[in-house]
């Protein structure tokens, strides 16, 4: 086996560009990760074809993997413990997700696709992050969405719901 | 464009603010695959920020009714016991024994999570139920109804007050069924009161105390001073048998089928009764002092003594297979879960014994004086003692989880569950605690001379105690309001 850390391999975004990224960076991703253990050496000579996700994107993404190169590869298990911890992203985290929502949504949808599980949470705790502690028309607000509710429907959700208030 | 903004005066630049910023949000509900959205509200968990949420708009609505968040909340709040309500709901009775000292109802506290033999005996009471809920409910509805009820018992909940006695008579036990609160006393009255606290009838006839009783469906056996054991019909209030034999007071009472109880007394002897044919079955002799107290399962009966030993029996044989030495005075208290042994003394340490073998396993110390109350449920050990200290055990590590100075004076009565502790104290006291974290809850009642018992189901705690000379019942609920159809 020849060292991962020094090995390259090369990302193809769905524009085309292309990306040379260290092996264990592109590795934070299950999907490469498998692909590779799959194909074996052919597949670092190769350009890996991302097709789904575009160039900035990408770029983006990778940018999270550079970073987080020598966590703690994920387990089966981590599905479950992640699910338990708070809402607490750290630092980095945190401003590395200080991006529009358009770009805020493809990593989540490009961690989902490369499944890179730890990005994905951090990605999906930063949307449940921007709901919480807000009113129904804030989050309207936030998320620029418009309430399709009838005045009578929106009073009687608004009526099933007081349970949860004031508590 | 760079170029073209650079010109812009901050007037026009705050306009194109204002334009494109709403063109830079979107929903991620609508962006995102239903997978993902589902995802994204479970890093949720207060209820309150789902419920706001599902209110934006008809596709929030949708998602949040998804049963899988609710079922997640449900884990993260430990509501776990959907299932268990639903396979053995009725924690049948609550089972404060004798006065100052009695022994909470581990057997029954067990029986949910350990398939007890005895767990046959409640589906009866279970259709009976007053609080029966539907058998198939939504995660959303089982979490709103366990957050409801968790909120009402941290703040809330109604309660109603009762006088029993004119007098200051001391309550000698309490026990909750799933139909029917019973309050027996040492004026040798033992009163019958519906789940709601209304009086039913009182049942007569012991001429002396009245120190222990346990109820079984419609029937309840009782014993105390006069040594009589008497059987009563609770529907009715006639007294189907009077069983004679024992020749000093009867001080603690447990069944282990709906035709055989269990007795024993200040005699030093435990008594098997027929409680169909009213016939002494069979007499365990071997205690050299007092029977104190006793815990019942499977064909296992263990008693403790004021001779310092406890005996572990078979009921069929009649014989004694163990006895636990070690204390080096009364045992006051027991609990048994058919695997381990728990005694309380007043040498003021717990002792963990092998029931199989009769080792001692465990000496856990700590408190200062009597230890007069425990259950056992689990790997969880509660003691309560007169020192007025509660304690939080684990029996994993045999080491204490919580110690809180819970009253001034004896804790009287002491009962817990997944969620939560409930003492009574001499001082006048009912107390909730977390189990899990030990900190004080709320309190329950106001200005008592002494809380005589305490005793509690999910959504239900009822409360004996000496207030302002008399002796009264408080029954507080915990109940959310009826579902609107």
């Amino acid at each position: 086996m020849s060292d991962k850390n020094t090995q390259k391999v090369t990302l193809t975004s769905n524009e085309g560009s292309q990306i040379e990224v260290d092996r264990v960076v592109a590795e934070r991703s299950m999907l490469i990760k498998n692909l590779m253990e799959d194909l074996g050496d052919e597949a670092i000579v190769s350009p890996i074809p991302i097709p789904n996700v575009n160039d900035p994107v990408l770029r983006k993404v990778v940018e999270w993997c550079e970073h987080h190169r020598n966590d703690a590869a994920q387990s089966a298990d981590d599905d479950n413990d992640n699910r338990k911890k708070t809402t607490d992203i750290d630092e980095w985290d945190q401003k590395f997700m200080q991006v529009d929502q358009e770009m805020l949504f493809e990593i989540i949808l490009a961690a989902n696709y490369l499944d890179i599980k730890a990005l994905l949470d951090v990605g999906c705790k930063t949307v449940a992050n921007m709901i919480k502690g807000k009113s129904p028309e804030e989050i309207r607000k936030t998320f620029n969405i418009t309430n399709d509710f009838t005045p009578e429907e929106e009073e009687q959700i608004r009526r099933e719901n007081e349970w949860a208030e004031d508590r | 464009l760079a170029d073209l903004l650079n010109f812009c005066t901050s007037q026009q630049l705050s306009f194109v603010h204002q334009f494109v910023s709403p063109l830079l949000k979107k929903d991620p509900f609508t962006t995102l695959p239903d997978e993902l959205c589902l995802r994204i509200l479970s890093f949720i968990d207060d209820p309150k920020v789902l419920a706001r949420a599902s209110q934006v708009s008809r596709k929030w609505r949708d998602l949040l009714s998804d049963d899988m968040t609710w079922k997640n909340l449900c884990l993260k709040h430990d509501y776990q016991r959907r299932m268990s309500e639903i396979q053995a709901p009725a924690r049948q009775s609550a089972t404060p024994e004798a006065y100052f000292s009695g022994q909470h109802d581990s057997d029954q506290a067990n029986r949910g999570f350990s398939g007890a033999p005895t767990s046959t005996s409640l589906p009866a009471t279970f259709a009976a139920s007053t609080n029966a809920r539907p058998v198939r409910m939504s995660y959303k509805s089982h979490f709103k109804q366990r957050y409801l009820v968790d909120a009402a018992w941290r703040a809330g909940g109604r309660n109603i007050s009762r006088n029993i006695t004119q007098d200051g008579g001391v309550v000698t036990s309490l026990h909750l069924t799933s139909k029917y609160i019973i309050v027996a006393l040492d004026n040798a009255k033992i009163h019958v009161f519906d789940t709601e606290g209304n009086p039913l009838r009182t049942l007569q006839g012991h001429v002396m105390g009245v120190w222990a009783m346990v109820p079984w469906d419609d029937i309840l056996v009782s014993g105390g001073c006069d040594r009589d054991v008497r059987v009563w019909d609770l529907s009715t209030g006639e007294c189907l048998h009077t069983l004679r034999g024992h020749t000093s007071t009867v001080r603690c009472l447990k069944m282990s089928d709906s035709n055989t109880a269990i007795s024993g007394s200040r005699d030093t002897t435990l008594r098997v009764w027929d409680i169909r044919t009213g016939l002494c079955k069979n007499v365990l002799i071997g205690h050299q002092a007092s029977v104190r107290c006793l815990e019942i399962k499977g064909d296992l009966v263990v008693s403790g003594s004021y001779d310092a030993t406890a005996k572990v029996w078979s009921i069929s044989e009649g014989r004694c297979l163990h006895t636990l030495q070690g204390h080096y005075s009364h045992i006051y208290a027991i609990a048994f879960d058919g695997q381990r042994v728990a005694t309380g003394s007043l040498d003021t340490s717990v002792r963990i014994w092998n029931a199989q073998t009769g080792e001692c396993q465990a000496i856990l110390q700590g408190h200062t004086s009597l230890v007069g109350q425990l259950q056992m449920r689990g790997n969880t050990l509660v003691t309560g003692g007169s020192d007025g200290s509660v304690r939080i055990w684990s029996l994993e590590r045999f080491c204490p989880i919580h110690r809180t100075a819970a009253h001034d004076n004896s804790v009287t009565s002491l009962q817990f569950d997944d969620t939560r502790v409930v003492s009574g104290g001499s001082d006048g006291r009912v107390k909730v605690w977390d189990l899990k974290t030990g900190n004080l809850v709320r309190e329950l009642i106001t200005h008592a001379e002494a809380v005589w018992r305490v005793a509690f189901e999910d959504e239900k705690c009822v409360a004996m105690a000496l207030k302002n000379g008399r002796t009264i019942m408080e029954v507080w609920s915990f109940s959310p309001p009826e579902e609107e159809p």
